[in-house]
């Protein structure tokens, strides 16, 4: 189709071409008709021309056309014949794999294991102290289990013996108290040589002090935070022993217990976590305090003199009830009322000296647990706020907050309690004296009097 | 003597749970109970032998109707009053301690039940039930010796009080 469209688009032109040529020509009229009837004629011989060379040229299309289909039937036929050779193979392929999965069967299970055990082994040598003694088995079990789970790569029987004898070896050496030099991290950072006991797969001592193996540095470092001292007198028992049995305190967990004593908070940081309103409550409790010390010595000292002078009937100047005793020897011929007058005078004078302080006391033990609450109650504040900035997804963030509130409850009830009781102790001993300056202090007067009475009588 | 084994050895499993704030108010109980019998102890057998000795006293004057003779009777009421009152506040106020202390006892399980979470997050329950335990056992604790003091201390209140008036009843004035 398109060798024809061709072919007639080349026919025009030419026809074209030849009128062109045969106006430039023309000078007159009749020359240019004659022109066009030559031009007529010589254009009708040269289409007849053409037409016979395309008849004659037809036969050769044909044969053209003929080839072309050939061609194609032969190149349908080689793609059905390799199509059919690609499937042939494919079911081959197949059953070759299928074969070689039935004779891998048991390896390939044998290999799983291997890649578990290999994985299993790196976590726990990871955690192991063992590892402080023993480095660089954690990168071959990497290797191993990496290996392993390529389909690729075949384990060899060395790596497989070998991860044998690190099995073995972690397990003879859990067995075993043992001895090493090597470098130590102290808590201020300092680093040096040092002899470390190694107790099973428990524990790390050095000097007395628990050590933690860091697996992702590779370091092993003391405590931050050492236990109580009873634990650190064992291990101190330990170092020092030579071969004698001790007894120890050790980590059952391999050094995951005393790594969580880092982050428990001692007493000082507990109060820090108090802020401003723990301090507080802490600065009455001591103000509390001092006052209550002034008062026992005073209230003690008063109560004594006052016991001296309940045995003797010289009324001295020292003391309360020797100050009331001394109204009836300065007014010695009084009538009763005005000694009753002048002694409630002198009792009313000497009563605030002895009760005075104690309600400061008292308000300090309600004042202490409210002010404790009014903390709790603001660390809730700031706890909330941080659920609306960070949600309530994370509840580590929470807890620490409200640890943080109950911190100044608890310090309230410690500055409370110990005031109530106190309180209770001054008001009883205060309660005592002035008891015995209003209701006993005639009478002992009196007593005075009478003894005095038959004293002379008997003169 | 196997009991007895057995028995202490319950007491400090009991405590131990409880925490330290137990170990406290079981002292404070103790002290509580201690001072309990010793009011009991006085009230029928010292505060008897005070009385005969006072109204024996009293009987022996030779009048009983002076000014003399009132102020000593006051001052002599006064004395019964202040031993028969003796440690009652004390007591008083070991029972108010009690449930304080239980509260403490609270707080800080509480806070040990918060570190926990804070440490490990919400999700094992086992790790925060020590704190738990500690939380719950004290406040039980001081609620139960508050309240075994609480009723003794109303009573001995109450007996003061009628006791007092005896001993005003018992020493007469004579007009």
């Amino acid at each position: 189709m398109n060798k024809i469209t061709k072919l007639i688009s080349a026919l025009a032109f030419g026809a074209l071409s030849t009128s062109v040529i045969a106006q430039d020509q023309a000078t007159s009229l009749d020359q240019l008709l004659k022109q066009l009837e030559q031009g007529q004629i010589a254009q009708s011989q040269e289409n007849k021309q053409r037409e016979a060379e395309f008849n004659a040229r037809k036969a050769e299309q044909d044969n053209m056309l003929v080839d072309a289909r050939n061609t194609r039937d032969q190149a349908v036929n080689r793609s059905a014949e390799l199509e059919q050779t690609f499937q042939d193979n494919e079911i081959e392929l197949g059953n070759r794999i299928e074969a070689l999965n039935k004779r891998m069967g048991e390896l390939k299970e044998l290999f799983g294991v291997l890649q578990q055990v290999a994985g299993d082994a790196r976590s726990k040598f990871t955690t192991s102290v063992v590892s402080a003694q023993i480095p660089g088995r954690g990168e071959f079990l990497d290797q191993f289990a990496q290996s392993m789970g390529s389909t690729s790569k075949l384990a060899s029987i060395e790596e497989i013996e070998r991860l044998w004898f690190e099995l073995q070896r972690e397990m003879t050496e859990n067995g075993k108290v043992h001895k090493f030099n090597r470098e130590v991290v102290a808590a201020d950072g300092a680093k040096s040589n040092q002899e470390v006991i190694r107790i099973g797969g428990f524990s790390l001592v050095s000097n007395g002090k628990y050590l933690e193996y860091i697996d992702e540095t590779g370091s092993v470092a003391e405590l931050i935070r050492q236990p109580n001292s009873r634990y650190l007198d064992s291990a101190q028992a330990l170092t020092t022993s030579n071969g004698d049995v001790v007894p120890f305190a050790l980590d059952p967990t391999g050094g995951s217990i005393l790594s969580l004593l880092v982050q428990a908070p001692d007493t000082q940081e507990r109060v820090d976590q108090g802020g401003a309103v723990g301090y507080v409550i802490l600065a009455i409790g001591a103000i509390g305090l001092l006052i209550a010390l002034e008062r026992f010595i005073t209230l003690f000292l008063v109560g004594n003199k006052i016991n001296r002078q309940l045995k003797t009937d010289v009324a001295s100047n020292d003391n309360p009830l020797g100050r009331v005793m001394l109204v009836k020897d300065e007014n010695k011929n009084a009538d009763t009322e005005t000694l009753e007058l002048k002694l409630s005078e002198r009792i009313l004078a000497e009563v605030p000296k002895i009760t005075s302080r104690l309600t400061l006391i008292k308000i300090v033990s309600v004042v202490a647990p409210l002010i404790g609450l009014l903390g709790t109650v603001t660390g809730m504040i700031n706890t909330f706020q941080a659920i609306t900035l960070f949600g309530t997804g994370d509840p580590k963030l929470m807890a620490g907050g409200i640890s943080q509130a109950l911190v100044t409850t608890v310090l309230g009830l410690v500055v409370a309690i110990p005031m109530v009781f106190i309180s209770t102790l001054l008001n009883t001993r205060s309660r005592g004296i002035i008891n015995i300056l209003q209701q006993q202090s005639a009478g002992i007067i009196a007593e005075r009097a009478e003894s005095e009475e038959l004293a002379k009588k008997g003169a | 003597m196997v009991l007895f084994i057995e028995l202490m050895n319950s007491i400090r499993e009991f405590l131990d749970t409880g925490g330290q704030v137990l170990t406290v108010i079981a002292g404070v109980i103790c002290l509580m109970w201690l001072l309990i019998f010793e009011r009991l102890y006085f009230f029928f057998v010292g505060y008897q032998q005070m009385k005969k000795r006072m109204v024996q006293a009293w009987q022996n004057r030779a009048e009983r109707s002076s000014w003399n003779a009132e102020q000593i009777r006051i001052a002599n009421v006064s004395r019964v009053t202040e031993s028969l009152n003796n440690n009652v506040a004390l007591i008083q106020s070991l029972v108010v301690l009690c449930p304080l202390l239980g509260l403490l006892g609270t707080v800080t399980g509480m806070i040990e039940v918060f570190d926990v979470m804070a440490i490990s997050g919400s999700g094992n329950a086992r790790s925060m039930a020590s704190g738990v335990s500690k939380a719950t056992i004290p406040t039980m604790a001081g609620m139960v010796g508050s309240l075994s003091g609480v009723f003794i201390v109303t009573w001995l209140q109450r007996k003061t009080k009628r006791r007092t008036e005896q001993m005003e009843d018992a020493l007469p004035l004579a007009h």
